[in-house]
């Protein structure tokens, strides 16, 4: 007899308890599974290729430049979580940039300074998650648009009364510029502090994200708005806080690229307007929300992170990274964020 | 219910009247002859990209074409390298190549998102960065020289110019588009996609359809753009992405799909010329380009709010 639906297809067919490498590979740490493996195979392949390439020096490097995309997209995968998009993270990122130079160039004392970037970077979180909550679907518009709005008006407050546009000079604390230069250490260590820290925020988070409450609430949203309601998570205050944790990340990634070049440069977020979402999506969170996690971003970081180091070894330019990373992303997301047929979906 | 149907055109009607009295008062000369002619020259690309991606808006999913900008300067310069440079400059097949090389890439993109099942906006993520670095490959810094028919376009004194022509054929183009069943077929997936399925619409002849009216605006943009500029650039169409977005959000039109036309995508593409013109009369030196950006981006939120407060009784009463 003919079935309406093929109920041989893999989004039909009731879960079974299968063991073994089947269910890991229909499980959530599919994407982690898959992204380790192609990670350990990047650097393998690129050992072997590039000169140098497993050398100390190098691998620093990329653990550096590495934490600072993987700040700047731990609040796009908390955002992707929920099934939303934050764009304003590079123009967040470019105003706290030059504005913390300008800080350093006045009288405000540099832990204060950076106090105030940082409560400036929530604050302009909190505005994008209150402004967007009616209109969840056109948030990376809205987003975009309170970006373009930020870095605007950053660059007219840093530029009045100064001769340059888009730059500003000013003294970095040499304690500050150690923590991420490529030639800092921490506690006599040879390797930059802002490695450390960038573990130690993801450990948190991590915890957070998976042992309270609070952590399980976006998952909750992202996953069923209708069924978290009925768990009384209120959908605002996840929506909010989650977006506000993004402009505080954002924000912090600044100063530190700050102390990583020693001049404030309003345009150095631009990369990470679309790398940070393709970090995301190469880890293997999904943007319809409700899967994925910031331990996959982690992993997504890194394989782009190893992937440009490689890239650069084989004497590509920037404009052949780009073109990788895009040719990257289709295949790691036909595998792990397709959508269902839509006769699935009836 | 003309007026219901026309009702998000109100926000980018009043932003282009404030902003054209503006700009009579502070620029007069915009209004001239040749001052049109200039303006319609350098607002033509923006005007065309906004247009092209309408479509892949109304037909949903969130579908925002980000390639929309690259792909633009794709065809900019494909044109100078692989067809000015052999020779190849005879109008009707420079025409035929720019239209047929976007549609191409529109059918790529729109088979990615329907066979593969990818969200549009991953699809055109991933387009936007493989362009733009496709682009840096064929042409690594802006130069070259476009056909002579069409680096002339680039005098702008004229206002009954080719570009002209170009806009309204477009115009011409999406109102007979209107009338079709197809583009009900795509407003309705817009809207809704499983009613549309469940009510027969062939939901991949329309995303197909869609792409494709994409295509042939994108072709037409990128032609007024080589024209503009009279050579090749292979970053000059990434900005115009965002722009894009810009101008069809403050059109009205909603991303969320179902709704919305090339005419708000226009109004919103000339508020945001008249707003360059009207800042670049006040004499802000240095800081005159972040004022546009800090008000592009005011224009922004401020439209998506309005839209937000426009609309959301008539969803309650229904």
């Amino acid at each position: 007899m003919d079935q309406p639906i093929d109920i041989n297809r893999k989004e039909v067919r009731m879960p079974t308890n299968k063991t073994g490498l089947a269910r890991v590979l229909r499980s959530d740490a599919k994407g982690l599974l898959i992204g380790a493996a192609l990670l350990v195979a990047l650097f393998t392949v690129a050992s072997i290729l590039v000169d140098g390439f497993a050398s100390a020096n190098n691998i620093r490097s990329i653990l550096l430049l590495a934490a600072f995309l993987g700040l700047a997209s731990l609040g796009q995968t908390m955002v992707a979580t929920i099934g939303g998009l934050d764009l304003s993270i590079p123009f967040v990122i470019g105003a706290s940039n030059i504005l913390l130079a300008y800080l350093f160039g006045t009288s405000v004392p540099a832990p204060l300074a950076l106090l105030i970037i940082a409560v400036m970077g929530a604050a302009i979180g909190f505005l994008n998650g209150v402004l967007s909550y009616k209109i969840q679907g056109q948030a990376l518009i809205l987003t975009l648009g309170v970006g373009f709005a930020v870095v605007g008006g950053a660059q007219i407050f840093t530029t009045l009364g100064s001769q340059y546009s888009g730059t500003v000079f000013s003294q970095v604390p040499a304690w500050f510029s150690n923590i991420a230069s490529i030639s800092g250490t921490t506690f006599g260590l040879q390797f930059p502090p802002v490695i450390a820290i960038w573990m130690l925020v993801a450990f948190t988070l991590i915890y957070w994200i998976n042992r309270t409450k609070s952590g399980r609430a976006i998952y909750a949203i992202g996953g069923n708005r209708t069924a978290a309601a009925r768990l009384r998570i209120s959908e605002f205050r996840t929506w909010v806080s989650t977006y506000t944790i993004s402009g505080l990340t954002a924000a912090i990634t600044g100063c530190l690229l700050l102390g990583f070049s020693g001049g404030g440069f309003v345009g150095v977020g631009d990369p990470y307007l679309f790398t940070t979402v393709a970090a995301v999506v190469v880890g293997g969170t999904s943007l319809l929300g409700g899967s994925g996690g910031y331990g996959a971003t982690i992993i997504g970081v890194l394989v782009l992170q190893v992937l440009t180091s490689f890239l650069v070894g084989m004497g590509l330019n920037y404009a052949a990274q780009q073109t990788v990373f895009g040719l990257l992303i289709l295949p790691m997301v036909a595998l792990y964020a397709r959508s269902p047929h839509i006769r699935y979906q009836i | 219910m003309l007026s219901n149907r026309l009702s998000h055109l109100w926000v980018p009607l009043g932003l282009v009247l404030i902003l054209g009295i503006m700009a009579a008062v502070r620029a007069p000369q915009t209004f001239t002859y040749v001052g049109l002619a200039g303006a319609l020259l350098v607002a033509a690309p923006l005007i065309l990209a906004a247009v092209a991606i309408t479509p892949i808006a109304i037909a949903g999913r969130g579908g925002v074409d980000l390639s929309i900008g690259p792909l633009i300067g794709f065809v900019n310069v494909t044109i100078v390298v692989w067809l000015s440079e052999n020779g190849i400059t005879h109008p009707i097949l420079v025409f035929a190549y720019a239209i047929l090389a976007a549609c191409a890439w529109q059918m790529l993109l729109a088979a990615f998102i329907i066979f593969v099942r990818i969200s549009p906006i991953i699809a055109s993520l991933a387009g936007f960065m493989i362009l733009q670095g496709v682009n840096l490959v064929i042409l690594s810094r802006p130069g070259g020289v476009a056909p002579e028919w069409l680096g002339n376009w680039g005098w702008g004194t004229e206002l009954l110019s080719p570009v002209l022509y170009i806009l309204l054929a477009a115009f011409a183009i999406w109102f007979l588009f209107q009338r079709t069943a197809m583009f009900q077929h795509i407003r309705l997936m817009g809207a809704d996609e499983r009613t549309a399925y469940t009510s027969g619409v062939d939901i991949i002849k329309a995303r197909f359809a869609a792409h494709l009216m994409a295509g042939v605006f994108a072709g037409l943009a990128a032609l007024c753009l080589t024209g503009l500029i009279g050579s090749g650039d292979p970053t000059q169409g990434n900005t115009l992405t965002l722009q894009a977005i810009t101008a069809l959000v403050l059109g009205g039109t909603s991303l969320a799909g179902g709704k919305g036309g090339i005419t708000g995508s226009v109004l919103g593409a000339v508020a945001m010329y008249l707003v360059f013109v009207v800042l670049s009369s006040f004499n802000f030196g240095a800081i005159s380009g972040f004022m546009t950006q800090l008000l592009y981006g005011l224009m922004l939120v401020f439209a998506l709010l309005v839209a937000l407060v426009t609309t959301a009784p008539r969803t309650r009463a229904a």
